[in-house]
Parts: C-alpha cells; structure tokens; sequence
C-alpha cells in the first residue's frame, strides 16, 4: 500500500495511481517549487564558493547512492566503494585522452558523454566482480572482501599500472576543453552545478524506479532476510550481484562526473577513506532511505564547510588547527557518526518523517 | 383528522407527481443503460486499492444472478433472504432477487442461530445468499427446520472445498446457469423487469424490535423510491458524489442510502475492506453524504477526546482555542443569530488551523451532509459536530416508513428536534401524544401478522409507538418510546435517553442506564469503555485483568463519578443522576441487553438486573452478582462478584 500520507478523498482504484511518484496536488506543488529552487534560485542567490559545495554535495549523492542502494535497500555492506568511483574516473579520463575519437565526435562533444556511460558499465562490471564474494559470505566477512575491492583497484591496479599509461607519472591532467558536453564546454561550477543537478535527478528517478519495481523488492527481501527471500523463488545470488553492478555503474557516473570538477586525477582523490565516508553519509542520512542519502551528504559537506570556516578565523592566533584540519575534519566525522549512533539511529531521514508526521496529523499524535 | 391535534408536512397528493408504476429493477435498468462503462457504481476496497465496478459490470453481474435465479425456480413473489458484509456482491443479490421478481429479506450478519432460524422460517424464503463459510454453515444447521429453503448460495469459495452438500451452489455457477437461460429466452430479463409494477413487494425487513420477536415490514417499489425521491428533494445529491457502505444491509437506513436515493442519484457506493477498517476507509473516500445511528458519531467523538488527551501540549493548546471559537460560533448560528465578523474572522483562523485537519482525521473533509438517525443523540455530540463545521442533522423514521420521514433542514437546525417532514409527508400527534405518519412511503403490512398490522396502520395512518411533540416551529420533537418515559417523582415527565446520551458523551462511558420511573431518585447502571479506560487506568499504573475488575476500582469509580457529575450540571435537582454502579461486563446484543441496532432494550434488562435496580434504592453500598453470562459462539460463562453503590452528593 502506498505509504504516502493522503489527504481524506484521495485514494486509488489500481495500483499503478497507488505507486505514483507524486500522489496529491500539494506534493506535486512541494516538488515543482523545489525544482524552481534548485535550476533557477540557486544558481541566481549563490556565488561561486557556495555552488562548489553544491557540486561537493552533488558528488557525495551520486557516491553515497550505490552505497545506500547495497547497505540500505540489499543489506550487502560495502567498504570499498571509492574503488568504483575512481574505476569510472579513469576510464572516462583514458577515454577522453587515449582513445582515437574521430574528428567529428569530438567536434559534436560526444567524447565525454559517451566516456560516461562506458565509464559506468566498466565500474558496473568490476563492482560485479568484487561482489561475487556475496554470494558466500556475509556481514563482516562481506566488508574484508569490499575492503579488498578498495586495495586491489586503486593502491594496486590504478596506482601501479593504470597511472603508468602515457607515460604520464603519477597523474592524469585533463585539458582545458576536453570536458565537453555537446556544444558547451563545462569549465565553470555553475556549468558542473547543471550537469550535477541532470546526473542526480536521473540517477535519483532510476533508483526509485528500480525500487518499486519487482527487483527493488527483491532486494528489500534480501535485506530483511535472505533465506525466506529465497524460498519465496528469488534468485538470491543473482539479484545481489544485479545490486553490485547497479552500485558499481552509479559510482561510475559519479566518478566520470567528478573529473569535471577536477584539473587532474590521480589515484589520491579515491583513498579508502572516502569510501568510509560515503557509509557515514548513510548512517547520519538514515539506512534504506533516498531522502536520507540526499540529507545525509548535504549534512556532512555543509557541515565540514562551517567546520572550516570556524577554523580559519581562529587560524591567526592557531596556526596549528589549520595544519591539523584534516585530523579536526576526521575527528567531527568520528564524533558526528558517534552522536548520531547514540541519539538518532534512524538517521536525518526518520527526523524529517517524523516533522512530516507531526503536521500530517496534527491535532493529534497518532 | 381527528379533533383537537397539531399536524405538520406536505400532503402526498400536494408533493410532486411520481410514477407510480416504477420499479427498483426498472430504475436500475434505466441508470445502468444511461451510465454503462463510463461511470463507477460501486467499488471495494481489496488489496489495498478500491476496485472500480463500473455501471456496466452492475448490470451484468445481476441480469445473469437474476436469470440463473429463475432458472434455479424462483417463483414470482419468492422470499430471497441475504447475510453477508457489506459487499458488491450483497447488493448484487438483492438487485438480482428484485429483478427476477422475487422479495428481498435481509438478516444481519452477527445475529444468533435462533434468530437465523426464526426469519429465514417465518419469512418463507426459498434462497439464501451466503457469504461465505459462515454464513453457510449457519444455515446448514438450521435447513432442516426450514423445509422450504431451496438452495444457499455463496460466493467466497474460502473454506468451503469441502462442502458437498447438495443445497449448496456458488454465485458463479448460478450465474452460468443464467447465462444458459439467457441463450435460450434473450430477452427474459427485460421481460421480467418489465412486467413489474410499483406497488408490489420487495423488500420484506424485520425490525429489530426493542420488546419482542422481529416482526417483517412489507415495503413496496413504491415505498423505497418515493422516500429516496422525498429526502433527495431537501438534499439533492449529485451522481458525481461519493458515499460509504458500511452499516448492515439489514438496517432501513443503509438500504435508504445505497438503493433508495442511491439508485435515484446514481452516486457511487463505496465498500470498505473489512467492518473493522470501515473507519479508515472512510477517511480515504471522504464521502459526501453520510448516515449514520448516532452510536457511530458517538464513536468519533470518543476517537477525538481520546486523542486529544494524548497530544502534546501545543497541538491541545490550539485544539482547545479552536473548539472554544468553534462552538461559540456553533450557538450563533444554533439560536439564529448573526455571526459578528469578528467571530468569523476568528472562525476562519481555527478553521484553517486545526478543524481543516480535524475533519480531514474524521473523514468528514468533502461531508455535504451528515445524517443521523434510529435513537437519540446527545445534544452534546450534536453541538461537537456543528462546532466543526459539520452540517450532521437528525432525521426520524422507521422501517415501517422505508426509512425515514423528517429531517432538519439546512440552517434549520434545533439540537433538540428532528426537524420537519420531508415532501409528500404528513405527521400529526394524537391525543395520547403518540407520533402518527402519513406517506406514500408508508409499508403495506407487517407479513403474517394481521393483529400487528391492524394496531400500526389506522386509515393510511401509521401508529409509531413513539412519544413526542411538534414545537412553536413546527419542528417534531420525538420524546422516547412512549413506554420508555419516566414519570419524576414530581409527576414530570422524562425521557430517560436524554441523560444516557449526555452521560456518553464523556469518552471513559460506553453505555448508561438510567433507572427511575415513579421512584424518589434516579440512579443509573454504568458501562466503562474498556479501551479508554484501560488506557487511563495503565497511565496511573493501576493493575487489573479484566473488564470485571476493572470496573470495580475505586479509582473508575471517581472517574465515572466525576463524568455523572459533568452530565448533571444545569439539570433540575430531580433530574440527576444520585446513585450508581459500575456494571461488570459491556451491554452486549448477544445478550439481548441491546437491539442490533445498539438500543437499550429496557424492559428486558430490567427484569435481568432486578437485583440491581433493587440494591440502588436500598441503603446497601454494594451488590452480590452470581449470573451467566453468554459469548457470541454460544459457550457460557458463570460470574460471581459484588457491585459497589456510590451515592452522589450534590
């Protein structure tokens, strides 16, 4: 049954009206005003440091997205998914540089389109490799064999061998120009912004599409319990392994996305500790839920922002806090998990449900 | 007319014209055609979503049900009796027993064996449509006492792989056997359909009867349409208009609702998924016309006090503020007077803030108009509902008059009252000050009971048995069942529900009695709400296992003392309420301490607790009980505990 709150007098006659996106007036109104927000107030209220972070907030979703969809909605814990993102960076990158587009293709601005979708497939196929495991193992054991996902593809593959092609050293710089969708060049963060907004909003729409379709719910019956999923005829193995090439191709797309944003790439920009925090962007966001990914990365890069910013005014009578940042930034990580563990284990997502509840049916409490 | 009386309403022959030759059938026919595949007759709710059955599948569904009716031997004039929830395919049968020219019986799903028996027996009916397993093993038992039922048909195959019986067969088989009859005679149907004429009958329905055995209304065509067509007339509804089907089929009102005026206005019928979601299920239609017995609203408002007592301070604060205005604005509009601006103003802010969504939690959001009718209603409730914006009014009827035959109108409405005749109506009292009707409407004859008949229908006239009066404007205020008003020691008369309904209004009671007529005090027998209270109880961290202890804690005692004292207020000092006691189990139809219909059959619970009724006017503080009680699967249980008195000082 639909869980969306209905006001009295909406209600269905099949179930596709039951699992519509956007059920009553007000949420379609609540959706069109967002999206207002997000294309046009945005970019005109915000200045160039606060549309990066929007584009930090941006990448951190499209991270955090395989992530939620393998922890939250298939149960399967991931440690190692930093590997798949910098997968999708260096084959959209090797594209773009080393293969022989011809004249035109590059020309229309088909290069880096098209280096995206196979910079997804290829991250899909090689998360679908480090997922085989899943089929064995679980729980703890499933965490060592993502972990090695991490090691084996970015401290070993990508750093011994990949970065060798072209002779290059240790990093990848991406011209002026070659960063090309179509006509327009992307080389502003306002352009990085759009493209951030298209990538998120479609990927976003995929996942929630693919969740309330019959492998969505596969997957949910995976989670709760792998055993009665499969007596109820679900092709366990199958399905976790579809979870891992759906995670691995959304890393992908975030990986191929992020090397607009960056002047050069080098294996330094994946380090397991991102992958570490795209599962604390979860677990603060909420488990088993796309609004939580999405307040969850909002929360942390906003949040390590402000950190910044506190720190900076101090930094004249401090010197040391700026040369520990990066410890400071790990230790309010540790401390935010920490606090959210303790107070919130639901997450940002369940706060925002119960806000939601509290209006939906007040005057009373339930 | 006889001399020296008051009389209210619209003669027949003054009302508009109606065909008199119209049947349901035909009606349906003729909507059914005019709608077809475009428009919704019904739906229910199944697996989460409301299943559409359109006007088209209506019809097809009861032509084939009629004809493989007939081909199963029904007879003009043949009873067809129904059990069942309320469900598409409940209506369907009747429709079908109509169109085959057979007699709709109605028998309500929780009655007991014996009662089964007693109707389907008296009633002579040939068929019985069955749910499902229930319901046909019900009737299995009593086939043998009833030689002439022929066949009990089914339609919900769950639990029954194993029933062999011959009597047996399901709906989809009889409406094979109709598509058959069809390929043979075509136009059968339409044939039967219109052969029939308006004034012959169609529905017989047992009244539920506060004293003694039901006794079966015969109701014609005419008399179901020219009500539906009468209350359409003071409030038109549209086809495009939602309405919720949830109150049994065996209830006049519901049939009222669903083929009276529902048939005439073509809105759709909404079933919900089962009796126990009937609630949320009506918040999600949001129907625009409701009719309800007042225990239904009574029912709401509990949920709504119950609630509130459970929210946090800010969203009591804003409810308390909004109730306050809504009732000032309520009492305006209630004594007639002009609303100030500033009331409005302060009206619109509460509306917006919380009655808006207070409506929208009951269900009531699209409501027109909010019936409610078949025993009296606090003035309390009544005032609840106003104060939200609810146009609820009180109707009065019978089966005997196919439903109902005064309401309030729109603006006119007096808490107090019923209201006045619909169209085509005339009410008059007599001399012993008992109600008397007279409309197209009203039954031809109570069905193998000549006695009964001759003593209800004098001269067109129909003899309610209840006691009331019409008011300086013309409004008809219906007292009580003329045996149930009380003489006060002052030689007043009082009508004892007055006070029951005000003492229900309090959400820790479900049911009082009050006792008093012709004695120095009155006293009254309470019934707790075992979910309210249980809650308040676990709140205090009192212990306690069941209902029957429970009900005997000093501390329900306070509080039920506490709500007698609240009811009390502004009644004259003969008038309270001075002794009471908590009774140990809930007034229970299954006891016949109600009527289905939840009315408290007063003589019978009287004799029942003589020992009580006696304990309350004597000097004792408590009450020795040892008795049986009876469960609805027919297993007994015995009961041995004492009732403590409490007086109430003034």
């Amino acid at each position: 049954m639909s869980t969306t709150f209905l006001p009295c007098g909406e209600y269905h006659q099949s179930y596709h009206e039951d699992h519509a996106w956007w059920q009553t007036k007000f949420i379609k109104g609540k959706m069109i005003l967002l999206m207002l927000v997000l294309f046009g107030g945005i970019p005109y209220m915000a200045d160039s440091y606060w549309i990066s972070v929007c584009n930090q907030v941006g990448y951190t979703v499209l991270g955090a997205l395989g992530v939620q969809l393998l922890i939250g909605f298939c149960g399967q814990v991931t440690l190692g998914h930093a590997a798949f993102l910098a997968v999708g960076a260096y084959t959209s990158t090797l594209l773009i540089l080393e293969f022989p587009w011809p004249k035109f293709f590059l020309d229309l601005g088909l290069a880096y389109p098209i280096s995206i979708l196979a910079a997804a497939v290829v991250a899909g196929v090689w998360s679908v490799l480090f997922g085989l495991p899943s089929a064995k193992v679980k729980g703890f054991y499933l965490i060592l064999t993502t972990m090695a996902a991490q090691f084996v593809t970015v401290d070993f593959v990508i750093t011994q061998y990949i970065s060798q092609i072209g002779g290059r050293g240790q990093a990848f710089s991406l011209p002026p120009g070659t960063i090309k969708i179509g006509p327009w060049v992307i080389d502003s963060d306002l352009k990085i912004y759009y493209m951030m907004l298209v990538l998120v909003i479609l990927l976003v729409a995929a996942v929630v599409n693919l969740l309330r379709s019959r492998v969505g719910r596969a997957w949910v019956a995976i989670r709760d319990n792998d055993i009665s999923a499969e007596v109820m005829g679900i092709n366990v193995v199958q399905y976790k392994l579809f979870a891992f090439f759906v995670a691995g191709f959304i890393g992908g797309v975030a990986g191929a996305f992020w090397i607009s944003n960056l002047a050069a790439i080098s294996p330094e920009h994946f380090p397991w500790f991102w992958s570490l925090w795209l599962v604390g962007v979860i677990l603060i966001g909420g488990v088993g839920s796309i609004h939580g990914t999405i307040f969850g990365s909002i929360f942390m890069v906003v949040v390590m922002e402000l950190l910044q910013m506190a720190v900076i005014p101090l930094a004249s009578s401090y010197p040391k806090l700026l040369m520990d940042f990066l410890f400071i930034k790990e230790a309010a990580f540790g401390l935010a998990i920490c606090a959210f563990m303790v107070f919130e284990p639901n997450g940002l997502a369940y706060r925002w449900w119960q806000a939601k509840n509290y209006f939906n049916l007040w005057p009373f409490s339930y | 007319m006889p001399h020296g009386d008051k009389a209210i309403g619209v003669k027949a022959e003054d009302a508009q014209e109606f065909p008199k030759d119209l049947t349901i059938p035909k009606l349906f026919h003729q909507q059914a055609k005019r709608y077809g595949k475009d428009r919704v007759a019904m739906r229910e709710k199944e697996f989460g979503i409301w299943r559409p059955i359109t006007w088209q599948d209506y019809l097809d569904n009861v032509k084939y049900l009629a004809l493989g009716l007939i081909k199963l031997g029904l007879q003009e004039g043949d009873k067809v009796a129904m059990i069942g929830d309320n469900r598409p395919e409940g209506l369907m049968a009747e429709m079908a027993a109509l169109c085959a020219r057979g007699v709709g019986v109605w028998l309500f799903q929780d009655c007991l064996m014996d009662e089964v028996r007693y109707i389907i027996d008296h009633s002579d009916a040939k068929f019985v449509f069955g749910e499902g397993q229930e319901e046909v093993d019900k009737t299995l038992s009593i086939i043998k006492d009833c030689p002439k039922l022929k066949k009990i048909i089914w339609d919900d195959p769950k639990g029954l792989r194993q029933y062999h019986q011959e009597c047996l067969i399901s709906l989809r088989d009889v409406q094979d056997l109709g598509r058959e009859l069809e390929k043979e005679k075509p136009h059968l149907f339409e044939e039967l359909i219109n052969k029939g004429h308006g004034e012959e009958i169609a529905l017989l329905f047992y009244t539920s009867g506060t004293t003694a055995l039901p006794k079966g209304a015969l109701l014609s065509h005419h008399n179901m349409l020219s009500m539906g067509k009468h209350l359409m007339e003071v409030d038109p509804c549209q086809d495009s208009d939602d309405y919720v089907s949830y109150l049994p089929f065996a209830w006049i009102g519901e049939q009222m609702m669903s083929i009276s005026c529902g048939l005439q206005m073509g809105y759709t019928l909404n079933f919900p998924e089962a009796p126990e979601t009937a609630q949320a299920n009506i918040r999600e239609i949001g129907p625009h016309v409701m009719f309800a017995p007042p225990r239904m609203y009574e029912q709401m408002t509990r949920t709504v006090q119950v609630k509130y007592l459970d929210a946090t301070w800010l969203k009591r604060t804003f409810y308390q503020f909004a109730t306050w205005v809504g009732y000032r604005v309520a009492d305006m509009k209630f004594a007639k007077k002009p609303v100030p601006f500033y009331w409005q103003a302060l009206h619109g802010l509460v509306y917006a803030t919380v009655q808006k969504k207070l409506k929208d939690n009951l269900g009531m959001s699209r409501v027109r108009n909010a019936y409610t009718g078949g025993a009296a209603m606090g003035p309390d409730h009544f005032r609840f509902f106003h104060s939200l914006g609810v146009n609820l009014k009180q109707i009065y009827g019978q089966t005997e008059v196919a439903g109902i035959s005064v309401v309030h109108r729109r603006g006119d409405i007096k808490f107090d009252t019923v209201g006045t005749p619909i169209p085509g109506t005339e009410v008059r009292i007599n001399q012993d000050g008992e109600i008397l009707t007279r409309s197209p409407s009203v039954f031809q004859g109570y069905y193998k009971n000549p006695e009964a008949t001759a003593k209800t229908l004098i001269d067109g006239w129909l003899y309610s048995g209840d006691k009331g009066f019409i008011d300086d404007d013309g409004h008809l205020v219906v007292f009580d069942r003329t045996k149930d008003v009380f003489t006060l020691k002052d030689g007043r008369p009082f009508a004892p529900q007055y006070l029951e309904t005000r003492l229900k209004f309090s959400p820790y009671i479900k049911d009082g009695w009050v006792i008093g007529d012709k004695r120095d005090y009155l006293s009254a027998v309470m019934c707790i709400d075992y979910a309210v209270v249980s809650n308040w109880a676990d709140q205090r961290k009192l212990n306690y296992t069941s209902y029957q202890e429970l009900s005997q804690m000093p501390e329900v005692y306070d509080l039920v003392e506490k709500q007698i004292r609240q009811a009390n207020k502004d009644l004259p000092d003969l008038a309270k309420v001075r002794k009471f006691t908590n009774l140990y189990k809930e007034f229970d139809a299954d006891d016949d301490e109600l009527t289905r219909t939840r009315k408290l059959r007063r003589a019978f619970v009287e004799k029942r607790y003589k020992e009580i009724v006696d304990a309350l006017y004597t000097q004792n503080d408590s009450v020795h009980i040892d008795t049986l009680i009876k469960y609805e699967d027919g297993r007994q249980a015995h009961i041995v505990t004492d009732m403590r008195i409490v007086s109430i000082a003034n």
